[in-house]
């Protein structure tokens, strides 16, 4: 179970269904450092898997391999049976929020996802759907540039929605929210998984993790240490931050 | 692509880069237009050919539109934006072509605007000066539709260039200093082949020729015939460098 697994042998986390992820012996060197180290792992429809591990573990890698942006070394990453590059419509399979920055500080919000709608070929409408899908009102018209970082964060968050997805791929999305922003985007993907979404969530919080999550994916140098639910992996008295300083060895930081 | 293309535009109308790169432009114009216009002998001035020193300088169209085309591509990398435009279109060198076509349409703008400012600045130079004008219509037009044919085929350039490069600093110092030095460096060293260079190629469509050239520049269409191999050729190799590489 905490082994990266032969291909003959069921992946970690797989269900019974046709999983939305499925990485298999996925490597990514850089020169002679390994970022992503035969990881495997596959994700079944309806379920929210916390991905963790110290920085520079190899979760944003693994992350960019799944979503096209690089090309793995070895094995490989697939999201709903298929390379992400090969999707028609990507957008409207899988929604990806990376990281909070990644807007032009100059145009609008509004602007910013209005692109996305028009290269995506999807109808206007969804721009203001998601606008309020992820309450940021007003701040809609305004230079990204005078956004807080949980705007930004709502923001990206929209851009992962606008295509009505049925996977969400996010890269430590809770940062910069405040308590009512947590809260909300709690009961946002507890719903989504709800309605059979899959989400995909990298974080450091892990208290807000603890409370989100079904499952766990913990990375730690590039190698899949540990995974498992949430209630096989803790207990009352051994919470999840218990469990990963113990398995990732930096409790004496 | 259609859609892509309409992408494009509406990113470069919701910035005010080009409109910062237009006043910019302008502002150079209106110098080294009147600069020349009165630091020149009046025996330069006195002809056509000597008066092109002055009207020449709409060709800063075709650099500016060259600007604003790889601005278009190496903002996304500076921005991180290029993350969510390839998640949308991984299909990368879609992308490179609807930025190239739609800085394309601009280059238009950059050109015509280019070309009719230092029409009026060297008008009015000129005239302040008591010399009279012997560029005419004819010369006007070739150098409105000259100059918005080189700066449409400039723009994809800098797309090309900026998709190689990636880094924005050092895509606009490039194209600056290649247009506005190399260019001229290769002009003394290269002789008659100079005007098989890019920046001779889109002077020679607007039809600038100035007295002092030794050279013959190419004809006017097969200028512009150069120039669009040259863009087809950078945004390709653009295109497949950026198509094969790790975005990070």
């Amino acid at each position: 179970m905490n082994e990266t697994t032969p291909d003959d042998i069921k992946p970690a986390l797989a269900g019974s269904r046709e999983p939305a992820v499925s990485v298999r012996s996925l490597t990514k060197r850089y020169g002679e450092i390994v970022a992503v180290d035969a990881v495997s792992f596959s994700l079944e429809p309806g379920t929210i898997t916390g991905f963790l591990g110290p920085n520079g573990a190899g979760k944003t890698t693994t992350l960019r391999l799944l979503l096209g942006l690089a090309e793995p070394t070895d094995g490989e990453a697939l999201v709903f049976g298929r390379r992400y590059r090969e999707l028609e419509h990507p957008i409207r399979h899988v929604g990806a929020m990376l990281e909070s920055g990644d807007f032009h500080p100059a145009r609008s919000g509004r602007d910013h996802l209005r692109a996305l709608a028009i290269a995506a070929e999807l109808p206007q409408s969804r721009v203001q759907e998601v606008l309020d899908q992820v309450e940021l009102g007003p701040a809609a018209d305004r230079r990204v540039r005078t956004y807080s970082l949980g705007m930004r964060q709502r923001l990206g968050l929209a851009g992962a929605l606008l295509g009505d997805p049925r996977l969400l791929i996010l890269d430590e999305p809770a940062n910069g929210l405040d308590p009512a922003g947590m809260r909300w985007l709690r009961g946002f993907l507890r719903r989504f998984s709800e309605h059979d979404g899959t989400v995909l969530v990298s974080s450091h919080v892990l208290a807000e993790v603890a409370q989100t999550v079904d499952q766990i994916a913990i990375i730690d140098r590039g190698r899949l240490i540990q995974t498992g639910s949430l209630h096989e992996l803790t207990t009352s008295s051994r919470t999840l931050e218990d469990v990963y300083l113990e398995l990732t060895g930096r409790e004496q930081s | 692509m259609s859609a892509l293309l309409r992408a494009e535009l509406l990113k470069q109308r919701t910035t005010r880069t080009n409109l910062g790169l237009i006043s910019i432009m302008l502002g150079l114009i209106l110098f080294a237009g009147l600069l020349h216009s009165f630091a020149l002998t009046k025996g330069v001035l006195a002809t056509r050919d000597g008066q092109m020193h002055v009207f020449g300088w709409g060709g800063l169209g075709a650099l500016f539109a060259s600007l604003a085309g790889a601005i278009s591509i190496t903002a996304e990398f500076r921005y991180g934006t290029i993350r969510t435009t390839f998640l949308v279109t991984p299909r990368r060198g879609q992308v490179i072509t609807a930025k190239a076509s739609a800085s394309a349409i601009t280059g238009v703008a950059f050109g015509l605007a280019a070309e009719a400012f230092v029409i009026m600045v060297g008008n009015l130079g000129l005239r302040a000066r008591g010399i009279p004008v012997h560029v005419h219509a004819g010369d006007y037009a070739q150098l409105l539709a000259g100059g918005a044919v080189a700066a449409a085929l400039w723009a994809p350039i800098g797309v090309g260039v900026g998709a190689l490069l990636r880094n924005q600093v050092a895509t606009l110092v490039g194209l600056f200093a290649w247009v506005l030095f190399v260019e001229g460096l290769l002009f003394g060293l290269l002789a008659n082949a100079s005007r098989f260079l890019p920046g001779l190629a889109g002077a020679a469509m607007a039809g600038v020729t100035t007295t002092g050239d030794i050279r013959p520049l190419l004809a006017p269409a097969l200028g512009g015939l150069l120039l669009a191999a040259y863009a087809a050729v950078v945004v390709t190799a653009g295109s497949i460098w950026i198509t094969h590489r790790d975005i990070t």
